[in-house]
């Protein structure tokens, strides 16, 4: 009877230790998460400016409807989508292709890893930095792409014209990312046992089938995961668009949530109504997380 | 028939040999392509500005321009303030991963090991942190952070980013195959909770923890969004921040721009080529975070 009293304390004690290890990041998390999020919310329900001394009006839902009726808001969101469209689909096909061909390599595989991860190393800003240098009239872009195409002299306007800058600022991303999404699918690769392969060997099939039948089904899981973490990362893109306005590029092409908000924040003032466009940005995420928690449950492949 | 499959049989050797072709160039191509732009960097910041837009681009410097590095951390003003702000870096960076590691180990370790009430709970609320991307709560942290007076200093540009979720969840699932019978051991030894945290659990996941401090530093070295908004004085702008001001500045060439960038990227391709595998690694990491 008394035994089992003090193993029953011993637990209670150790119990109490697991709280005490988890309190400081629980308290953490509350203050800087949490918080944030409920009183962004909260905030986008009133009329606030930012160094304002009059007290804030509750205006409801007033922020919301100022914003889907805002043609700056829906040009935001349409910069948003084409740019996380048009990265996030090179994104996934070359680093899927990347990483196939890495892996039938025999030799240089570490090489060939290294190197195209090697840009995600380097910080954003010093990406768009030198991004912008190659973009330049007389810079790398033009000279290359009128080299491919035989137009000697021709300028492709790169951060000049609308649609240019947009392609740009895609391609900023990609030539940072594709490195990164290919190490992951270099692991799902990894993870397919050599014994497959060797069994459809024996039943004759050849490398195109292989692919078809064995290598891209398995990857399904790994191929929604980067489809996915793509997608959340295109969403939140700032520094590159960032940097191209602040080096000369016209804004309204490539003014993302993220920029839209930081402006309407910072230079105009207006927390309210940036708060809701948080808010909205959130719950855009939210549903990708959650498609990738549905699709990453149902999809698990055991070999 | 023999004939037949012979010629079958080469037929497909010298298919396989062009497709063997084909991938080697095509993977060199696309590491040209990949590594130009970094290299550009470096080269182009051996430069003078004159040299770095001309058509057509020369790779190989004439010479080495070292004036471009001088022009770069003495600043286009002579305030030697990017030395200053390379040191704030190193300081914010710093401490975020140390503050990092040490909670993310501990709350790590107190989900892995301990048996408590409420523990899924304090778990999935913990990783839905996950899904609340920074920047929907970075205007009113901004808010917070100014109201305390915490702008323009180092506890404003640190405090928002001591422990984060992704770190909790990789320390646990390193914890969590760790042997119990090596605590109890310990526990019968008369060893304090806290000592079996600090001598056992600490020096036993030194690989977890370098992925963790490394992957930490960078994300902090890279951090433009935050110190945009929270600095406001030329002593405590960060590596970013002082790039974007170099770059908007009048008199700023592109050869010194081009070194101003080429500070930055050197110390963290270092640790890169020097501990690649934890960079790799810790790619890989984030995609099993599903478990």
């Amino acid at each position: 009877m008394s035994k089992r009293i003090q193993s029953y304390s011993i637990e209670r004690q150790k119990a109490r230790w697991g709280w005490i290890f988890v309190a400081p990041t629980l308290i953490f998390f509350s203050l800087f998460s949490f918080y944030p999020i409920f009183n962004a919310f909260y905030a986008s329900l009133f009329r606030k400016k930012l160094l304002s001394l009059k007290p804030p009006d509750f205006i409801g839902f007033n922020n919301y409807s100022y914003l889907l009726k805002s043609p700056d808001f829906w040009n935001s969101i349409r910069a948003t989508v084409v740019f996380t469209l048009g990265t996030f689909i090179p994104l996934l096909i070359f680093s899927l292709i990347f990483a196939i061909f890495i892996m039938s390599r025999k030799r240089f595989q570490n090489f060939f890893q290294m190197a195209y991860y090697s840009p995600a190393v380097l910080s954003s800003v010093v990406a768009a930095v030198i991004w912008l240098l190659i973009f330049d009239p007389r810079g790398l872009a033009n000279q290359w792409v009128n080299f491919a195409l035989n137009t000697p002299g021709i300028d492709h306007k790169w951060l000049a014209s609308s649609v240019m800058v947009q392609i740009s600022a895609m391609m900023v991303y990609f030539w940072k990312y594709v490195g990164y999404f290919t190490i992951i699918f270099i692991v799902g690769l990894a993870s397919i046992p050599q014994s497959i392969y060797e069994a459809s060997k024996i039943d004759g099939a050849n490398d195109w089938k292989n692919f078809w039948y064995i290598t891209l089904p398995l990857l399904k899981p790994t191929t929604i995961l980067v489809s996915i973490m793509s997608m959340l990362q295109c969403l939140k893109t700032f520094s590159t668009q960032y940097l191209f306005t602040q080096g000369g590029a016209p804004l309204a092409p490539i003014n993302v949530i993220t920029l839209n908000i930081y402006h309407t924040a910072i230079r105009d003032h207006r927390i309210g109504r940036a708060s809701a466009m948080s808010i909205i940005l959130f719950i855009i995420m939210l549903f990708f997380t959650w498609l990738q928690f549905k699709f990453s449950r149902t999809d698990e492949v055991s070999y | 028939m023999d004939h037949k499959l012979e010629r079958k049989k080469i037929k497909t050797s010298y298919q396989s040999l062009v497709i063997d072709i084909f991938i080697w160039v095509f993977l060199i191509f696309a590491a040209l392509f990949i590594l130009a732009p970094t290299i550009f960097m470096f080269t182009a910041s051996l430069m003078p500005a004159s040299d770095v837009v001309k058509m057509p681009y020369r790779w190989i410097p004439g010479g080495f321009y070292w004036q471009n590095y001088w022009q770069g951390i003495r600043g286009n003003d002579g305030s030697f303030i990017y030395i200053r702000n390379i040191l704030n870096s190193l300081i914010v960076a710093t401490v975020v991963s140390v503050s990092t590691v040490f909670l993310s180990a501990l709350a790590g370790f107190g989900l892995a090991k301990y048996y408590f009430k409420g523990r899924a709970l304090v778990f999935m609320m913990i990783m839905g942190t996950m899904m609340i991307p920074f920047e929907a709560i970075m205007i009113p942290l901004y808010l917070v952070t100014t109201k305390l007076g915490l702008q323009d200093s180092y506890a404003g540009l640190i405090a928002p980013f001591l422990v984060n979720a992704f770190g909790v969840f990789l320390m646990r699932q390193y914890f969590i195959t760790f042997p119990d019978e090596i605590l109890d051991a310990a526990r019968i030894d008369g060893a304090s909770e806290l000592m079996i945290f600090k001598t056992i659990i600490l020096p036993n996941s030194v690989p977890a923890i370098a992925t963790l401090a490394i992957l930490t530093f960078k994300a902090q070295w890279d951090n433009l969004l935050w110190p945009l908004l929270v600095v406001q004085s030329e002593e405590m702008k960060t590596i970013p921040l002082y790039i974007v001001k170099f770059m908007a500045e009048k008199h700023t060439d592109e050869g010194a721009m081009m070194a101003v960038a080429a500070i930055a990227s050197i110390p963290i391709l270092i640790v890169f080529f020097r501990l690649s595998k934890y960079f790799l690694g810790g790619a890989a990491l984030y995609s099993s975070r599903k478990g």
